[in-house]
């Protein structure tokens, strides 16, 4: 491998491969449409969820290669970013490959948005541009799961049920999401969730068996494009899971949105922020939208933005 | 057979039997099992191993008169567990053949308790059979959360086949089915309408029990698994009327069913004409095998006094359980509990 030379833009040469600065960037999710545990055909129990993809909120990473071996992350406690790009090195078998990966990310971390899955996703797509290299969704979320132990699943961009603490995909639904309309809200700004130090839901053999009734929902809404339905999955998901991670003003959020015909609400199963769903062709959107704000305020409880899947 | 070289096995001989969704007219769409209570069974058994409640040595014992009895001979032969079944007179020969078949011992019960009917005599001696060994475990339909708790996977199917549901009808014999595919269904619809349809002297919704000519509906005992709370309306539905509404069920669409599933479709196509927006969905239990020398044979039926000319337009409404009859009736229940409507119409009645 050569080293670059110090105009960073221009390609070096080594075995045919250019290296040059590279650049990543990832979407994040604003919470989940679902989160569970289903059965296997081989009758295995698997938790899985599907993230709710929001293109409002991203990470970026800037990748100037090196030789040393070594990766240098700024800011630098973002570990998993530098776990993510040892793993890039290792697939990519270039053992001497270093650098310094530079993300800035608009993700509020903590919170349910998936930051450090989008890190990681930056930091890799970054490192294989600028080697040439392109990740499947299947392989990258292999590595986010090896670099983080849980991945949430908005490296893909068609609607997948996901294997979140095993980064494989349970159903594939081939098809993208019907469009959604979101105003999320942050039900507690000033308190944020481990994911991993919460211990994963011990679902009750009921709470499986309507799993069931959820993911056949599930496939239902994502093939005909059944927002009405899709909503509600999401609302039907976030009362069973509240159980293991409770909302501050959940119960008065969902009163709220019900009231204002709002599809149904996606929480974020390990965070704290709360995702208003409506069908963007909804003629009262805007009426209903205001009408939402209102309530919310009402509740102590701030909009912190508005956009569409 | 042990369970791990069957498990395909099991699993498709349980396929089998899945509800397919037929539309019926109307926008009515029924759920056609050939035999929905193997399900049930099936799921009570793998919750009792699962919860370690039995084991190899374990003895399945329950009281049934039809197709619960079934459903548990067919999951005990394929689990490998013994089965003894307390029956009365409606458990028929051929049914009773096909129970020892399979390797179940069957107990009949010669004569009704004076409280309670057959029901009572049925878990008299049930109980009597338990008390003989600390083997026994007794499945106990009425009561066991696992029974109207294994109609996820049939609300999954639903709500796959259909989408949203506006309403639900189903008859009632334990509460398993009706209140079970509710509440799953409830969870993404809380407002979908749940119509129960129950037939004359069954005590299930207030009314005052007297012997019964239809089988696998209406009950002599009040279940634990029938939560009235999730209930919006009653009908009640003679046995003649069930038998007629099965009947005309085959001949306008071939179905082949048993005289539950025609006491569900009549009041299915009754409120699907009132609310003619509304997707609604029926269950039909069981296929009419069964009944081929009972509800579809006439002369049965004359010689029974069963036999109707013709299906009531619609049903009588009425505000107490007390007043419904004698033919097709309905009430608005309300979601609302045992007490709080059956205390009221008996004071009622008093007065009367």
């Amino acid at each position: 491998m050569t080293i670059p030379n110090h105009n960073p833009n221009v390609a070096g040469e080594s075995d045919g491969i250019g290296f040059r600065t590279g650049k990543g960037r990832s979407i994040a999710q604003h919470g989940e449409l679902f989160q569970g545990q289903i059965e296997d055909e081989n009758h295995q129990l698997r938790r899985c969820l599907m993230s709710l993809p929001c293109k409002a909120l991203y990470a970026e990473a800037d990748f100037v290669p090196d030789t040393s071996g070594t990766f240098v992350v700024t800011p630098s406690y973002k570990s998993k970013v530098k776990k993510a790009a040892e793993l890039t090195r290792e697939h990519l078998k270039l053992p001497h490959l270093g650098g310094t990966i530079k993300v800035e990310s608009t993700i509020p971390e903590a919170k349910g948005y998936g930051s450090s899955t989008a890190d990681c996703i930056a930091a890799a797509r970054s490192i294989a541009d600028a080697v040439g290299h392109t990740w499947s969704e299947e392989q990258l979320a292999q590595l986010v799961v090896q670099a983080e132990v849980a991945s949430d699943n908005f490296m893909f961009s068609r609607a997948v049920l996901f294997a979140h603490r095993e980064g494989v995909v349970l159903e594939d639904y081939a098809q993208h999401l019907p469009k959604l309309e979101v105003i999320g809200v942050d039900t507690s700004e000033d308190s944020y969730v481990d994911t991993l130090e919460h211990p994963p839901a011990r679902y009750s053999w009921r709470q499986l068996q309507s799993f069931r009734t959820l993911t056949g929902a599930l496939r239902r809404a994502i093939r005909l494009g059944d927002v009405r339905l899709l909503g509600r999955v999401a609302t039907a998901s976030a009362v069973i899971n509240e159980h293991f991670l409770p909302k501050p003003k959940f119960r008065e959020v969902l009163r709220t949105v019900e009231s204002v015909g709002a599809l149904g609400v996606a929480v974020a199963h390990s965070g704290t922020v709360m995702g208003v769903l409506f069908d963007p062709q909804d003629q009262e959107l805007d009426r209903k939208s205001e009408q939402l704000g209102k309530g919310l305020r009402r509740l102590g409880v701030s909009d912190v933005r508005r956009f569409q899947t | 057979m042990s369970i791990s070289d069957t498990h395909e096995v099991h699993s498709a001989i349980l396929n089998l039997y899945r509800s397919r969704l037929v539309p019926v007219g109307g926008h009515v769409t029924a759920a056609v099992f050939p035999f929905m209570k193997i399900f049930p069974a099936d799921f009570c058994l793998r919750r009792a191993r699962a919860e370690q409640r039995i084991d190899s040595r374990s003895v399945i014992i329950e009281t049934s008169s039809g197709n619960m009895a079934l459903g548990l001979a067919i999951v005990c032969k394929l689990y490998g567990f013994c089965l003894t079944i307390v029956s009365d007179y409606a458990c028929d020969g051929f049914l009773r053949r096909r129970l020892e078949d399979l390797g179940a011992r069957v107990e009949i019960v010669p004569a009704p308790a004076a409280v309670g009917g057959y029901q009572q005599a049925r878990l008299d001696r049930l109980n009597e059979i338990r008390a003989e060994s600390k083997d026994y475990w007794w499945l106990n339909q009425y009561a066991n959360p696992a029974n109207p708790g294994s109609y996820g996977s049939f609300a999954a199917q639903l709500v796959e086949g259909v989408g949203h549901i506006d309403c639900l009808v189903g008859t009632v014999g334990s509460g398993g089915s009706l209140c079970g595919t509710a509440g799953f269904l409830r969870e993404l619809f809380p407002e979908m309408t749940t119509v129960a349809v129950d037939t004359f002297g069954s005590v299930l919704f207030g009314q005052a029990e007297e012997p019964r000519k239809i089988r696998g509906m209406g009950n002599s005992i009040l279940p634990v698994n029938l939560d009235h709370s999730a209930i919006d309306e009653v009908h009640w539905v003679s046995a003649a009327e069930a038998y007629k509404a099965t009947r005309k069920l085959h001949q306008q669409t071939s179905l082949f069913c048993g005289g539950t599933s025609g006491a569900a479709w009549m009041v299915a196509r009754h409120w699907a004409v009132k609310n003619p927006r509304a997707r609604v969905v029926c269950i039909f239990p069981d296929d009419g095998y069964r009944y081929t020398e009972t509800i579809y044979n006439d002369e049965y039926l004359w010689n029974e006094r069963l036999w109707l000319p013709e299906l009531p337009a619609s049903p009588r409404i009425v505000e107490h359980p007390l007043d419904a009859g004698p033919g097709w009736s309905c009430m608005q229940w309300g979601r609302r509990s045992y007490v709080d409507i059956v205390k009221p119409a008996m004071q009622a009645a008093a007065v009367r």
